[in-house]
């Protein structure tokens, strides 16, 4: 790995225009050398993003970090800063999907810059309430395949009428007690021994076709493991209200079915419906994201499978399967 | 190839004028019009990003041109349109008007066109067929990845501002008409080779185009570079709502995704929505799918410090199309979004 021949890329660091003081801090690193193993013993390289203010990894970029990245979660309203420092070996930056800023602090690199050698603040002030992601907008599909993203979630402002520690998932939108974030992406082993800049001065390394292998659940192989993974499958007691933010953070297309309950739809794209949708799966492409309040009357185990569609055939590529168990 | 597309119209149609900027410039008639247009079945090599020339097929404006999509044609309910389609290649096609939603028959067709053979199609647009249409050519299964398709804008009668009649308003309109190109089947297309029963795309093109990003060859030449294309490029002020009739001639399904404004989202394959969810993704279906979205040109809103202007892109999110040839991040079906 190393900066190697990297074309087409914006490397900068530069001051962020009109900055201020913020109301939080998100300080990331990233690093390169991660590994995701599967249920089948095998294991893939993976990339992201550290937490250096909790001590995560080092702004060199080796070694390895959690995967998903770590979340970000802010209020509406809130002035916000991520910092992102980045080695001089690599580029990367971070855009805040479904988040709006301005050019300068929307993360493409073409537009502003390809983080390099130094720390890029992004600036912005999140105005709506619901279920983002955050991911590296540099040599897109290489790095999102390679697992350079994690959770975004932007919570509304308290209601004063609420009681302290009352969960919306937008302003006056549902109460919810018990939250699942599910970020369903599929793995082609493959893409994973690619270098940072693959591709992007030119020749075949394959970027136009991704033959996944695995599928997965917020970092959880989809086969067994996120049947029962405690940071994916959802145990909740009946009278409970369940939040699931389903996030679609693959390349293929993706349907997602609830195994006989009924989810009310009630955002999608951190935008509330018009009127809640009532349904027991979603068909999501790549990047959406649907708020799915369940309510549970009865007992049971229910089981949530994740199909994965591939883009031209429309044939079933592998499923990625969890619970919700309400007692 | 020849890249900007005016239609020729009929004497009796003259308001009915047509994308010369590319935008879908339209001043609604209460009397209805007979739209004439001739196209000529041509074909031809254009190079892609990384240098490979692939062989097209269009439905072109002259019969030494190549025109890939072909120019758009907008109308209103009512309008006749007379279409004359000239076969300038050396096995048969047809050129017909697809329906509006999946399944539904076509509107109208040509008709097997043989091998230097010119047929017209005419056709009275009846009212409640606003909306927009993919034609193509469906004499087989792949002569619309070929490059033989374009648009179709019906407006409702006496409409300016309207998709269909109610509908939320706007103030510009156009298409975004996806393709997906595997080379393996055009150059057996083009050698009358056994064309393949499997594809996988290397090129992905919005109205024919790819970007070409700073630093490219042919970066910022509206002819060449997806980005700066008038007919994609969106270019507004604020409150400038533009509405886009999105169209998938190819093999694919996307993911369309704005940055800086989510879209509001009217119809999916020809269906009006039974509300309006505002999207900043849609997913495009492949198979002849379609949506119609506004994209509202409001400040973004998470900007701090609040701002009116930027730079910003609209690109499919499933990033295999974000490329050429295997690599080359950024030579892919994307487009900018400009806050004047
Ligand atoms: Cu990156
Ligand atoms: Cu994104």
């Amino acid at each position: 790995m190393g900066m190697g021949n990297a074309c087409y890329v914006y490397p900068g660091a530069p001051a962020t225009p009109g900055i201020v003081t913020p109301d939080v801090t998100f300080s990331r690193g990233i690093y390169m050398n991660g590994s995701m193993r599967f249920d089948d013993g095998n294991s893939v390289t993976i990339w992201g993003f550290t937490d250096l203010a909790a001590g995560q990894g080092q702004a060199d970029g080796m070694g390895g970090g959690s995967f998903p990245s770590p979340a970000m979660r802010v209020t509406e309203g809130q002035i916000v800063h991520t910092k992102l420092t980045v080695g001089d070996m690599w580029m990367h930056t971070i855009h805040h999907h479904g988040i709006e800023p301005s050019q300068e602090n929307d993360g493409v690199g073409h537009l502003s810059q390809d983080v390099t050698n130094g720390t890029y603040t992004y600036q912005w002030r999140p105005k709506n309430a619901g279920t983002y992601f955050y991911h590296c907008h540099t040599n897109t599909p290489l790095h999102a395949e390679m697992g350079m993203y994690g959770g975004l979630i932007v919570d509304p402002k308290p209601n004063p009428a609420d009681p302290v520690g009352t969960k919306r998932a937008f302003a006056n939108g549902p109460i919810y007690d018990v939250e699942a974030i599910w970020a369903a992406d599929e793995i082609d082993p493959a893409w994973h021994n690619l270098e940072w800049a693959a591709g992007t001065c030119g020749g075949d390394v394959g970027l136009n076709n991704l033959n996944p292998k695995y599928f997965i659940i917020t970092g959880v192989d989809g086969k067994t493991s996120a049947l029962t993974n405690p940071g994916v499958a959802v145990n909740m007691v009946k009278g409970q209200t369940l939040l699931v933010r389903y996030i679609c953070a693959g390349f293929h297309p993706q349907k997602i079915d609830f195994g006989g309950l009924t989810a009310s739809v009630v955002a999608s794209d951190g935008r509330p419906l018009p009127t809640p949708w009532q349904t027991g799966s979603i068909e999501a492409h790549s990047a959406e994201r649907f708020d799915c309040i369940f309510k549970p009357t009865i007992t049971g185990t229910w089981t949530v499978t994740i199909s994965f569609y591939h883009w031209r055939t429309g044939a079933v590529m592998g499923t990625a399967k969890t619970r919700i168990t309400v007692t | 190839m020849e890249r900007r597309s005016f239609i020729k119209l009929g004497g009796a149609s003259l308001a009915s004028a047509v994308l010369g900027s590319g935008l879908l410039s339209w001043v609604p008639r209460s009397e209805a019009a007979t739209i004439s247009k001739t196209f000529y079945i041509t074909g031809g090599t254009i190079t892609m990003p990384d240098g490979v020339g692939v062989y097209f097929k269009g439905f072109s404006n002259s019969a030494t041109g190549l025109n890939v999509p072909a120019a758009s044609i907008i109308c209103q309910e009512g309008d006749t349109l007379s279409i004359t389609v000239v076969n300038k290649l050396a096995v048969t096609h047809n050129f017909v008007i697809g329906g509006l939603k999946p399944g539904d028959p076509v509107l109208a067709s040509t008709g097997d066109i043989a091998s230097g053979a010119t047929k017209t199609l005419t056709y009275t647009i009846p009212t409640g067929k606003a909306g927009s249409y993919l034609f193509y050519d469906n004499k087989t299964t792949y002569n619309v990845f070929l490059g033989l398709h374009g648009g179709l804008a019906i407006m409702p009668a006496g409409k300016s501002n309207q998709l269909y009649s109610g509908s939320p308003t706007f103030v510009k309109q156009q298409f975004w008409i996806f393709n997906d190109i595997d080379p393996a089947l055009n150059s057996a297309v083009q050698s009358n080779a056994v064309v393949p029963t499997t594809f996988t795309p290397r090129y992905f093109t919005i109205n024919g185009l790819t970007s070409l990003p700073p630093g490219a060859a042919g970066h910022g030449d509206p002819t060449r570079d997806a980005l700066y294309d008038t007919r994609t490029r969106l270019a507004g002020f604020v409150g400038d709502r533009t509405l886009v009739r999105m169209l998938s001639a190819g093999m694919c399904s996307h993911a369309v995704h704005a940055h800086a404004n989510h879209f509001e989202w009217l119809t999916d394959r020809g269906t009006v929505r039974s509300s309006v969810w505002k999207k900043d993704t849609l997913y495009l279906r492949n198979k002849l799918g379609k949506i119609d979205a506004i994209f509202p040109f409001e400040a973004p809103p998470d900007a701090y410090p609040p701002t009116t202007h930027g730079h910003f892109p609209m690109h499919l999110h499933d990033e295999m199309s974000q490329t050429a040839g295997g690599g080359m991040y950024q030579f892919g079906s994307m487009t900018e979004i400009e806050f004047l």
